[in-house]
């Protein structure tokens, strides 16, 4: 079953909130061993169309870089997140676009607020996600983030999940 | 501003007999300092301004800043590659607006000046009022660069007019880049896509950083658990504690003239061209063997091997990096103060390649590279412990003495790859520059 607006919104809440908590192996466990996790890079010329295969992305994860990465930043040397920064994600105007049996294709614009030490920069922009099943079953499939930026000039890095 | 005022003539003070290499940290947070590099070290160095291949057709071009100046580096309806100052000759707005593109005019948005692709000024947008020989000496033409000169596809460009050339300022760094170019018979090129991004540093900090074996360990541990995480059960497993057991017994730092400098080292990633690892799969050991085998075709068996495996971090003085690593990347530093930086960096690939690999050629930039990878992000954080610590702290020297001592010329000498050769070589060079004891002008 596709799933409404309500639910999509559900899962995606849910996300928001594992990754606020920096619980990163559950947030991790949202996807499966085909799951595929985009940030596209600022500089990309088509961000919506582009493939990592040929296009320098920022993030390109597939299912052993997504556990590892969420394995990475709990740990002490992972410098770029020790100590680790409070983030807080906003997730809003969701849109359900589509899908089929139990896949649902939702749209989301987002806002991830980071402070490390005494800085705090904003991440925004809009996610693409296709999601396998609905509840606490659901599991994303594959999440692509389109930056609103240029270059990563005001924010530095991006070491956060988005 | 300095905790201290100091000579500047002692900011690098070596003691070969000691062992001791030291540099002064207001190298790194004095923004006096910084004013002086801008005008020695950026105003005579040759300075990387983009490749070949970014311009592939006609009218292309891109808009950078280079030693904190405005080009447009382009190619012109002729096909030549030019170099201009991003400013109207009437009344300075910037005349081109977007980063890149295709264009045949650059036309400035304040009072309709129009310059062709080579620069020339075609308009003043008036029916009256100008001579008409007013631009019989074409100074009112978009001002070139002083100097603009390329080697195997890296243009540069020197903002001294008397500079010496391109080809001798590289000095030894040529060999590094033609290991990197001969890599294959058909064209290395600048792939879609690049990363731009700053850091809270001094440019000297990336520098050093990015050649910078000692490191490895403490910095990237959590990059190398992650490596075994995806080996494990394979019969490469092994290959990681064994490689980085030998790390500092294979492979060198050298120095390469002119304070340019590379680091060879061999650590278990595997190579696009051409060092095939289980991580990457059955699909395309055909294709990176072969590579391999055309290479020893080509230059024979230890050219081959040099180029194939090993790991090469260059440094070309004062903000260049090429690191010919897991994959290809070419990255430049441009300095916005002493403590700010504004990073960019592309990835760079063969045209003769499978997409299966360039696929895995860009799966492995960015595992490590670039602003949200499992690697330089935790370098990034701590080049900025560095310049936070150095500029809120008294303590005058950092020591930069591992494996100093050994040659009569810092810049042409080597060493272990944990050793920091490349750094003394860089400050030596440094040093040169800024105190005129080396011109880099012709007679």
């Amino acid at each position: 079953m596709v799933m409404t607006r309500t639910e999509a919104e559900d899962v995606l809440f849910h996300e928001a909130e594992l990754l606020d908590a920096w619980e990163l192996m559950d947030w991790a466990a949202m996807y499966t061993p085909d799951s595929l996790y985009e940030v596209t890079s600022p500089a990309c010329a088509d961000p919506y169309g582009a493939d990592a295969a040929n296009t320098l992305f920022l993030i390109s994860d597939k299912y052993d870089r997504i556990t590892g990465r969420a394995k990475r930043l709990m740990k002490k040397t992972a410098h770029a997140e020790y100590p680790h920064s409070k983030t807080r994600h906003m997730v809003s105007n969701v849109r359900v676009t589509g899908g089929e049996g139990d896949e649902t294709k939702c749209r989301a614009n987002f806002a991830v607020f980071r402070t490390k030490e005494d800085n705090s920069t904003i991440y925004m922009g809009e996610a693409f996600f296709t999601i396998a099943g609905s509840g606490t079953d659901a599991r994303i499939l594959h999440k692509r983030c389109v930056l609103d930026l240029n270059s990563l000039y005001n924010q530095g890095r991006l070491t956060i999940i988005l | 501003m300095a905790l201290y005022d100091r000579d500047p003539a002692s900011l690098v003070v070596a003691d070969p007999a000691k062992g001791s290499f030291r540099v002064h940290r207001d190298a790194y947070r004095s923004a006096e300092v910084f004013e002086r590099e801008k005008e020695l070290i950026f105003g005579k160095c040759w300075l990387y301004l983009g490749h070949d291949s970014e311009l592939a057709k006609k009218g292309d071009f891109h808009a950078r800043r280079v030693g904190g100046r405005d080009i447009i580096f382009n190619r012109d309806k002729n096909g030549a590659v030019g170099a201009h100052y991003n400013t109207c000759t009437h009344r300075a707005a910037k005349v081109c607006r977007e980063r890149t593109g295709n264009a045949r005019t650059f036309t400035c948005p304040y009072h309709g000046w129009v310059f062709n692709s080579e620069g020339k000024l075609a308009s003043q947008n008036a029916k009256t009022g100008y001579h008409d020989d007013i631009n019989a000496d074409g100074h009112l033409d978009l001002r070139s660069v002083e100097r603009l000169e390329e080697y195997r596809g890296f243009w540069f460009v020197n903002f001294n007019p008397k500079a010496i050339s391109l080809y001798d300022y590289l000095d030894n760094a040529r060999d590094a880049i033609d290991a990197l170019m001969d890599q294959t018979e058909a064209k290395q090129v600048i792939l879609s896509g690049e990363h731009t991004y700053s850091i809270n540093a001094n440019y000297k900090l990336l520098c050093e950083n990015s050649y910078d074996g000692y490191h490895l360990f403490p910095v990237h541990a959590s990059y190398f658990d992650f490596l075994r995480d995806q080996l494990e059960g394979t019969p490469a497993a092994a290959l990681i504690d064994q490689t980085l057991a030998d790390y500092t017994t294979m492979g060198a730092v050298r120095a390469l003239g002119n304070g340019h400098a590379i680091l060879d080292s061999y650590v278990p990633t595997g190579r696009p061209v051409a060092q095939w690892l289980p991580s990457f799969g059955p699909e395309v050991k055909p294709e990176i063997e072969g590579k391999y085998a055309r290479l020893v075709e080509r230059f024979g068996e230890e050219r081959a091997n040099y180029i194939a495996t090993t790991q090469k971090n260059l440094v070309i003085f004062p903000n260049l990096v090429i690191n010919d690593i897991l994959s290809v990347t070419v990255r430049i530093i441009e300095p916005e103060s002493e403590n700010r930086i504004r990073v960019t960096a592309w990835a760079m690939g063969p045209t003769d390649e499978s997409d299966t690999l360039r696929a895995m050629r860009l799966d492995n930039f960015v595992s490590f590279l670039g602003p949200a990878g499992f690697g330089s992000p935790d370098d990034i954080e701590m080049l900025e412990l560095c310049q936070t610590a150095a500029s809120h702290t008294p303590v005058e020297w950092s020591e930069i003495s591992k494996g100093f001592g050994k040659s009569e010329d810092p810049c042409h000498a080597s060493g272990a790859p944990d050793d920091e050769i490349q750094m003394q070589a860089y400050w030596t060079m440094w040093d040169r520059v800024m105190n005129g004891k080396i011109k880099l002008e012709v007679e």
